[in-house]
């Protein structure tokens, strides 16, 4: 009889809660809605999604068509952002290289994210041994600055684009899992994990239906701060000749090509600048506004 | 006090022993077979031969392993595949040119995020608070290397105040460090702003006021010293990122440091000379974070208790 | 004795503005206060009584909080009229103030010592060395041993009780003429609480100064008191001494708490309780703020504010029941036998 009553008590908080977690979406939107932050930088990506999905179809120009008598061309109303030294239309170059630059920071991110989350779960859920020895490797590659871990990995692996996108997800794995490790040990003290458990859900299924949606919020912040970071490090690598390779046009690259001609054609490297530029903006300004609405501390 | 410090060295000798297992294994991750890469297309069959024999590929991967801690700790970080130059000597030819080049910007970095920070929190959400802060926004958002070839073509190019590349003067290091420092100045200015926001509504500060306190007293001697101990750890990881982003600097301004150093050597896949120069600047960074972490407790001790 | 008004207050009115409206903290509270003289103010948490003793030294906080009428007379110079020069140099030298949390109050990267040389040092124009000398005698005169030493230790090395003796030894300094006491105590362990009480009390015979207590104890107030202000709903519901007010409160509100205080000499089944809740300060009812809770309220307490009435010199209450417009005169006997 006990054993019924329980069990009774124990789905109706599981319902509870499922319900309180749509609630809790719906308030989280609004609140996102109400920061300016969040509002301006959602639509900057907005824009730059729609870039990636229809920037081939709108570019005037074929972006890897080498017409040297129009070489370092100025903007006109014929090119507006120029030629570059092969007489390549700037702009459609641009265009294209969207999907290249937004594409790495988001596989990237993906793949980072990805891994970076299921540590984090596993290292946060069961705690003990597991916890030091997955902590131990995170504080490892913490231990390495700034890009460098990402510069090693492509040193191994031979510089191309997809190597870059690898290596810049690996070294956004630490700060993915070590933002899930913490909310899943909060998470798993709930009452309602209690009720799950008793309820006979193995470990996977809390992990994946239970705790994981719960931990939603703060992976979604981590990952538009990072998606900045990723965007900036892979242009970064690809400036430096590591990633990718002429004639593609990727901005970094295009950044890199257009530093050769800073004096004659200053604008090659300007407008592949001001793309990156914004796109990153946009995704600090998100990350920020998200930040400061879900952090209950920051409420005005 | 000294317990601590015991136990942080303590906790940063299996790090420093991961460090370098990473920077060893760089070399296996290396897909197909290294030393047939590494030799370069076309190269004979004794040329590769010689190769895997003189990087000890050919023995098992643990044995590999304790060789190249032991040459390590004897200075030995192998030779350059390129010049056969001992990779140490090409360390320390170029580190001390990095060294400057990241304490000038960490100058830059500090001093003025500092400054930023503390005029945007004396008046919040006045004009110059809201400036300086889109600035800020700015500043983490633009990638060093453009804001590197902005700063190169409006003050070398338009204005020739500045030498466009190198380092031979002090003119030469001015454009470097801005640009490498500008985007840790920006973060150090946004984390001082809401920590000082945070601090002038403590109980101290309002009892600073009921003493009769100038304004500027209570700023920098009530609230600034308070708000600082959270930036301190700030300006530890900047560190982090400012010794990688010298591989782009560097790159962009023909800097002869250990980041350019780094990313030429990529470029020829002199992998030995990749491997010395990622674990000396980790190292660097390992031991620049016990530095922080112990300057953070000393200053941070009297809150415990609370 | 010869009365001389240190400080009167007269209709002061501190607002607050935010999203939800305009909150009327503190509603038009008048006092004065002798030379020499300890004055209560009393009532529950959100009464106005922290917002008023703020006011006094200019220290609400603003945005939201906004002081937007009144007077503030020390020795006949209106505070808040003076410039913030002006008032800089009034604020820890004529007028100071212990706060309710000794924990926070005290900044905890400088030493103690240092936090009382540095008033002694602006308002006094002592040197580093005299000021610091000074500081020591302070910490002495607060009894807390071996001073010298304690001088030059930081807060977090200190007891709550000792910090709250640093925070009295820095607020008396400059020996003012009025201290403010924002719930000096209720931070504290009981036995702490009388040694601080007992403090404060020796050093006004010592200095001569004039106290402010704000408390919601009604047992402290009755200790240490001469006068006491009742507070209610940011306004001043009755005044009166400490004895009066005791032996005959007037005010329905002033009878409920001290009903509400564990005797120790009769049999009590329980300690009676005021029913009911303080009615919100974005939007006070029209009539007396104390009706809803009233067990004598009529429909003219509902419908009209009553004023501070003068029954005799020194003793004021806020009710209807002491009007002339009062109908159920035989409801007020009944209360106060």
């Amino acid at each position: 009889m006990d054993k019924v009553t329980t069990t009774i008590d124990h789905s109706v908080l599981v319902n509870a809660r499922k319900a309180s977690r749509k609630k809790n979406l719906v308030s989280f939107l609004n609140k996102i809605k109400k920061n300016k932050a969040a509002v301006a930088g959602g639509i900057i990506i907005l824009l730059y999604i729609l870039m990636f999905l229809i920037g081939p179809i709108i570019a005037p120009y074929d972006p890897f068509d080498v017409q040297l008598d129009q070489k370092l061309q100025g903007p006109s109303l014929d090119h507006l952002m120029g030629t570059d030294d092969k007489g390549r239309d700037i702009l459609s170059r641009i265009l294209y290289g969207s999907r290249l630059s937004l594409g790495v920071g988001i596989s990237a991110v993906l793949f980072g994210g990805t891994i970076g989350t299921i540590l984090g779960l596993i290292s946060g859920y069961y705690g003990k041994w597991v916890d030091s020895i997955i902590s131990r490797i995170l504080d490892i590659m913490l231990a390495f600055p700034g890009i460098l871990l990402a510069l090693a990995i492509v040193s191994a692996l031979g510089p191309s684009l997809i190597n870059v996108t690898i290596a810049v997800g690996f070294f956004s794995i630490p700060m993915f899992a070590r933002i899930v490790r913490g909310s899943t040990m909060e998470v798993k003290k709930l009452e309602y994990i209690d009720a799950v458990k008793t309820l006979g859900a193995n470990d996977m299924t809390i992990l994946i239906k239970h705790i994981f949606p719960n931990i939603l919020s703060p992976i979604i912040v981590q990952a538009s701060m990072r998606l900045a970071t990723a965007i900036l490090s892979a242009a970064g690598l690809s400036f430096l000749g590591l990633g990718a390779q002429p004639p593609s046009p990727e901005w970094g690259a295009m950044l890199s090509n257009g530093r050769d001609f800073l004096f004659t054609a200053p604008y090659m490297a300007l407008f592949p600048g001001i793309m990156i530029s914004i796109l990153v903006l946009g995704f600090n300004l998100f990350g920020d506004g998200l930040r400061d609405a879900l952090d209950p501390r920051m409420k005005n | 006090m000294t317990l601590f410090i015991l136990k942080r060295l303590a906790q940063i000798i299996p790090v420093t022993l991961g460090v370098t297992l990473v920077v060893f294994l760089i070399m296996q991750m290396i897909p197909g077979d290294p030393a047939i890469i590494l030799a370069g297309e076309g190269a004979s069959q004794e040329t590769v031969a010689e190769l895997r024999e003189n990087l000890g590929l050919n023995k098992p991967l643990a044995v590999q392993y304790t060789d190249y801690i032991k040459n390590l700790l004897q200075g030995d970080m192998g030779h350059s595949l390129k010049n056969n130059q001992p990779v140490f000597e090409e360390i320390t030819a170029r580190l001390p040119i990095t060294i400057e080049l990241a304490f000038y910007s960490i100058l830059i970095t500090i001093v003025l995020g500092l400054v930023a920070g503390i005029i945007s929190a004396i008046r919040p959400y006045s004009f110059m608070d809201v400036g300086l802060m889109i600035v800020a926004l700015l500043g983490i958002s633009l990638p060093s290397f453009w804001l590197g070839i902005l700063l190169m073509y409006l003050f070398s190019v338009q204005l020739h105040w500045l030498p466009v590349a190198g380092w031979d003067s002090a003119k030469h290091i001015i454009l470097p460090a801005v640009t490498l420092g500008a985007g840790g100045a920006a973060i150090v200015a946004r984390m001082t702003r809401s920590s000082m926001l945070e601090v002038v509504n403590q109980d101290y500060i309002r009892t600073a006021k009921a003493k009769g306190l100038k304004g500027y007293i209570i700023i920098l001697k009530h609230a600034l010293r308070n708000a600082l101990i959270p930036v301190i750890t700030v300006v530890g990881l900047q560190f982090g990122s400012l010794l990688g982003g010298t591989v782009l600097v560097e790159s962009v301004f023909a800097v002869n440091g250990l980041g350019r150093m780094i990313v030429d050597a990529i470029r020829t896949r002199d992998i030995p000379i990749v491997q010395g120069g990622v674990l000396v600047a980790s190292l660097i960074f390992v031991f620049i974070n016990l530095f922080v972490d112990i300057l953070y407790r000393i200053f941070n001790k009297r809150m415990d208790l609370n | 004795m010869k009365q001389e008004t240190v400080l009167e207050v007269k209709n002061l009115q501190t607002y607050f503005y935010s999203s939800e409206g305009v909150a009327k903290a503190v509603d038009g509270v008048s006092f004065t206060l002798q030379k020499g003289e300890t004055l209560g103010i009393v009532g529950e948490s959100g009464c106005g009584k922290s917002m008023t003793s703020l006011s006094l030294l200019r220290l609400v906080p603003s945005p939201p909080g906004k002081i937007i009428n009144g007077e503030i007379l020390l020795n006949n110079t209106d505070i808040l009229k003076l410039s913030d020069e002006e008032l800089r140099k009034i604020r820890g030298n004529k007028i100071s103030m212990i706060f309710q949390e000794p924990m926070t109050s005290l900044n905890p990267v400088l030493s103690v010592g240092e936090q009382i040389a540095e008033s002694i040092r602006l308002h006094q124009g002592l040197s580093r060395k005299d000021a610091w000398e000074k500081a020591v005698d302070m910490i002495r005169l607060v009894g807390i041993p071996a001073p010298e030493k304690r001088a030059k230790q930081e807060p977090y090395q200190l007891s709550g009780g000792m910090r709250q003796r640093i925070m009295i030894a820095m607020a008396l300094a400059c020996t003012p003429d009025v201290l403010i006491a924002d719930e000096p105590t209720t931070a504290l362990d009981v036995t702490i609480q009388a040694q601080i009480i007992d403090i404060i009390q020796n050093l006004q015979k010592q200095l001569g100064m004039s106290i402010i207590f704000i408390t919601h104890d009604l047992g402290v107030v009755a200790e240490i008191c001469d006068k006491i202000a009742v507070m209610y709903a940011g306004q001043v519901v009755e005044e009166g001494t400490t004895d009066s007010l005791f032996e005959k409160p007037l005010h329905p509100y002033t009878n409920g708490l001290i009903q509400s205080l564990p005797k120790l000499y009769e049999d009590q089944e329980e300690l009676s309780t005021i029913h009911g809740t303080v009615p919100s300060p974005y939007n006070y009812p029209i009539g007396c703020r104390y009706a809803e809770r009233c067990p004598f309220a009529t429909e003219l307490c509902r419908k009209k504010q009553p004023e501070l009435l003068t029954i005799e010199p020194g003793k004021k209450v806020r009710c209807w029941m002491y009007s002339k417009e009062w109908q159920g005169a035989t409801l007020m006997e009944e209360m106060t036998v």
